[in-house]
């Protein structure tokens, strides 16, 4: 369906080779996995397929692209559009239209389609995604994972033989992904649809692929199947580091096969709790921040009722629940952004929302869902110089602590021209650089790959150890079970559970991270902690 | 070599359109001055241009427009900016000659091109009327006075000599060309309205037995005491809004500029050659 033949890839402007000399063929109603770092080219990969990249972006192309016969060197994105549908990071940005049954209908508007048709096809496509009750809905009010599915869906119209996904579930919960990636495995095997995917968040959609690309960072290409890739690479999700770390000769994909592979190993092991290493907390440490009964309330919606939340230094405390959950409005409440309708917040003694000037950044540092708000230097250079004055530090220093967060970025770069990544260190910087005493961070793990990652979570731990209170809302249970020592779910503006991470994440199965999956029902969230568990047996 | 789909520039054709639209145009708003006491049929056709010649000129303007290749880059630049300024028209209030909506126009002019901003002009003044209700018959002299604003705002030289015009002396020359703008949209709005604004039977009331002496005479004392309410306070917030923004917004839109890659060439080959490959080693 889909062939590379010696394709190689330079931008204008630019002497880096993106991609050198790639050969491969997709063969219909396959699913496959565009895995590497940030940076690595595979956006450049999956736009290069419906011909965005050169036709848009101008650069040189050598080798041949064609799609189901079909040179892209020939044929244009417009003329492709029939052939491959193409769906977003962020299915916002896509939307045209105000409800769900426009924006399915836009499509086949722009390719001139016959009424008739696009009735019957959008029909079609209501129920093929479970999309039928929400039809007459507004985009902007559906849930996240809603969204998604209604991208794919104004994608699915147009009848494409090939799905190209670019990061489709980096802004889901949990749940919402699952359901997402359900339904693109389901239309793989129902309708043959060939699907090329990108993912940072391994673990999801592994289980899924039939073959995995993995883009290196030093250039060079590995195509193969995912337990031939895996066995190897650098990046891997959990499942993969925990099959290494014991040692198994079989590379299983799913929970399932690793439960099966890990029987023995689990029945000989003592499943006793671990000593609560992370909890250090005695009742004499200093209390930072104090939220009493809040109450919160956006026009009609409540988005709070009822939350009461003290913590302590040197706790880092996530804060998990589904899209939509009153997670954000907690945020915003502590950091003294929105302010409650009944019930107070003291943090530090004071009340967020009259911290103003110094006092205010050297108290709490919140960084938002999208950390560009925070950015609005027209340099990478002059964001860090202007922290470095606000702060009244000796020049260079917010840069330093950049270049050790994410190494390799140039200062002249302008901030929205960065990676997610990339982006959420400089605002990090820009907010650590005043060394606040409560860092906030809204959803920072969007986007990020997993060396950005470990070392967000480097970052993190070595803030706990300077008796600083973290807070994080996330969905990525992974890095929750990494580097939280508190965790609190909030289901509907309501806190339905608050305790050690272990107790919660173990206590409900759809927000487990993998490794406690396979090893349940011992309570270890880590590949490390099953490591430590197999050492101490030793 | 190919390369990506420009920005929207006329060609020769639509040149040429704009041409003979901007003259029937120009027609549509001088026309009280050519008919005059001495005109055979001034008291039958005074109307025609009003309500038939510029409307027409516009509309074989804008199909010339749409029957070329407009991409979709610049379809979804004129979106945006055009969406932007129209909805930035009606922030006033209706104040006197309070629309902070030049600045933008002349601005996205500048960067993108001639062409761009005349299109420009044309849609935001046209979408604007959506949003305030400004539909009628004055509504084509409005859209051509706009989009002949950013026609010259596009022109404005990028360069003189080797010196290329940026920084301050780039900020100067918006304010100075915003002021002008302010005060032209003013006297082209005025000359539209005025033959039909006062009756026939004013002191200041154009005439169609009058001289062409008389006439000017008449509009200018009009335009005079118009001005001074709607002009003035037009061009006070058109400069104030263009040294305040400009660098950001410049800047801004340079960026969009360069992000959306208007003409960068595309190559297609075989393979890549060695040279290609000889500077990638040399950089590394």
């Amino acid at each position: 369906m889909i062939v590379f033949s010696s394709v190689s890839l330079i931008y204008p402007n630019s002497t880096k080779t993106i991609i050198e000399n790639l050969s491969f063929t997709v063969a219909e109603g396959e699913l496959v996995l565009v895995m590497g770092a940030t940076g690595a080219g595979k956006s450049s990969l999956l736009r290069l397929i419906n011909g965005l990249v050169p036709h848009h972006t101008g650069g040189i192309l050598a080798g041949d692209i064609s799609v189901n016969g079909i040179s892209t060197r020939k044929m244009k994105p417009g003329g492709l559009a029939h052939l491959i549908g193409i769906v977003g990071q962020n299915p916002l940005n896509g939307f045209v239209c105000d409800r769900v049954e426009e924006e399915l209908a836009f499509g086949m508007e722009a390719l001139n389609l016959p009424s008739d048709v696009m009735r019957k096809r959008v029909e079609e496509v209501l129920d093929l995604l479970s999309l039928a009750h929400l039809r007459n809905r507004t985009i902007a009010t559906l849930s996240g994972g809603e969204q998604q599915r209604v991208a794919i869906g104004t994608a699915l119209v147009m009848h494409p033989k090939v799905l190209v996904l670019d990061e489709p579930t980096s802004a889901l919960d949990p749940v919402a992904a699952e359901e997402v990636l359900s339904i693109i495995h389901r239309l793989v095997h129902d309708l043959g649809l060939t699907v090329v995917i990108s993912e940072h968040k391994l673990e999801r959609v592994i289980q899924f692929a039939d073959r995995i690309i993995h883009m290196k960072s030093d250039g060079y290409t590995e195509i193969g199947l995912p337990h031939e890739i895996l066995k190897n690479s650098e990046i891997a999700p959990p499942l993969i580091h925990l099959a290494r770390a014991l040692d198994l000769s079989e590379m299983s994909l799913s929970v399932r096969d690793m439960r099966r592979e890990t029987e023995s190993i689990r029945r000989n092991l003592d499943a006793t709790p671990r000593k609560n290493s992370s909890n250090l907390l005695t009742s004499e440490t200093p209390e930072l921040i104090n939220v009493d009964t809040i109450a919160l309330r956006h026009g009609n919606t409540i988005a709070l009722k009822n939350v009461s939340l003290s913590v302590c230094q040197g706790e880092i405390v996530a804060i998990m629940g589904r899209n939509g959950a009153g997670k954000s409005s907690l945020l915003r409440s502590i950091a003294g952004i929105l302010h409650p309708t009944h019930g107070r917040i003291s943090v530090m003694g004071g009340d967020p929302s009259k911290l103003r000037g110094q006092a205010r950044i050297k108290t709490i540092g919140f960084i938002p869902q999208e950390p560009s708000d925070l950015l609005f230097g027209q340099s990478v250079q002059a964001e860090c110089e202007a922290a470095d004055r606000d702060n009244g530090i000796s020049l260079g220093l917010t840069f330093n602590l950049l270049s050790s967060l994410v190494p390799g970025i140039a200062r002249s770069t302008h901030p929205r021209d960065l990676s997610e990544g990339q982006r959420l260190a400089l605002a990090l910087s820009v907010v650590l650089s005043s060394s606040p005493q409560i860092l906030v961070l809204d959803e920072p793990t969007r986007g990020l790959d997993y060396s950005a990652k470990s070392s967000l979570i480097t970052t993190l731990k070595i803030l706990a150890a300077a008796r600083c209170a973290v807070i994080i809302a996330t969905h990525d249970v992974e890095l929750v079970a990494e580097v939280a020592t508190r965790v609190v779910f909030i289901a509907e503006g309501e806190i339905v559970a608050d305790g050690p991470t272990v107790e919660v994440l173990l206590s409900s199965p759809a927000f487990a991270p993998q490794v406690a999956k396979i090893m349940a029902p011992a309570p270890w969230l880590t590949v490390k902690d099953v490591v430590d568990v197999l050492n101490r047996a030793r | 070599m190919t390369t990506t789909a420009n920005v929207y520039t006329f060609r020769m054709r639509s040149m040429v359109a704009l041409a003979i639209a901007s003259v029937i145009g120009a027609c549509g708003f001088l026309w009280p001055f050519f008919l005059n006491a001495h005109s055979p049929f001034r008291h039958q056709y005074n109307q025609i241009f009003f309500f038939v010649a510029v409307p027409l000129a516009l509309t074989i303007l804008i199909i010339e427009i749409s029957n070329q290749r407009l991409d979709a880059k610049s379809v979804a630049l004129l979106g945006v900016l055009a969406a932007l300024t129209a909805a930035l028209r009606p922030m006033g209030a209706g104040a006197a000659g309070i629309e902070p909506m030049w600045f933008i126009l002349i601005l996205s002019a500048r960067v993108f091109g001639p062409a761009f901003g005349f299109i420009l002009g044309i849609l935001s003044m046209f979408v604007s009327a959506f949003i305030t209700g400004g539909f009628g018959p004055w509504l084509p002299y409005q859209m051509f006075a706009a989009g002949w604003i950013g026609l010259a705002a596009g022109a404005l030289p990028q360069r003189i000599g080797r010196y290329q015009i940026r920084g301050r002396i780039e900020i100067l020359l918006m304010v100075i060309f915003g002021i002008l703008a302010a005060f032209s949209f003013g006297l082209l709005m005025d000359l539209q309205f005025w033959p039909w604004t006062l009756g026939s039977q004013t002191q200041l009331s154009y005439s169609a037995d009058a001289t062409l002496g008389t006439n000017i005479h008449h509009f200018l004392i009009f335009h005079f005491i118009s001005s001074m309410a709607w002009d003035v306070p037009r061009a006070v917030i058109t400069a104030m809004l263009t040294v305040f923004t400009a660098p950001a917004v410049l800047f801004a839109l340079r960026r969009t500029k360069r992000k959306a890659s208007f003409l960068t060439p595309i190559e297609f080959k075989e393979r890549l050659g060695i040279s290609e490959r000889a500077t990638e080693q040399t950089e590394l």
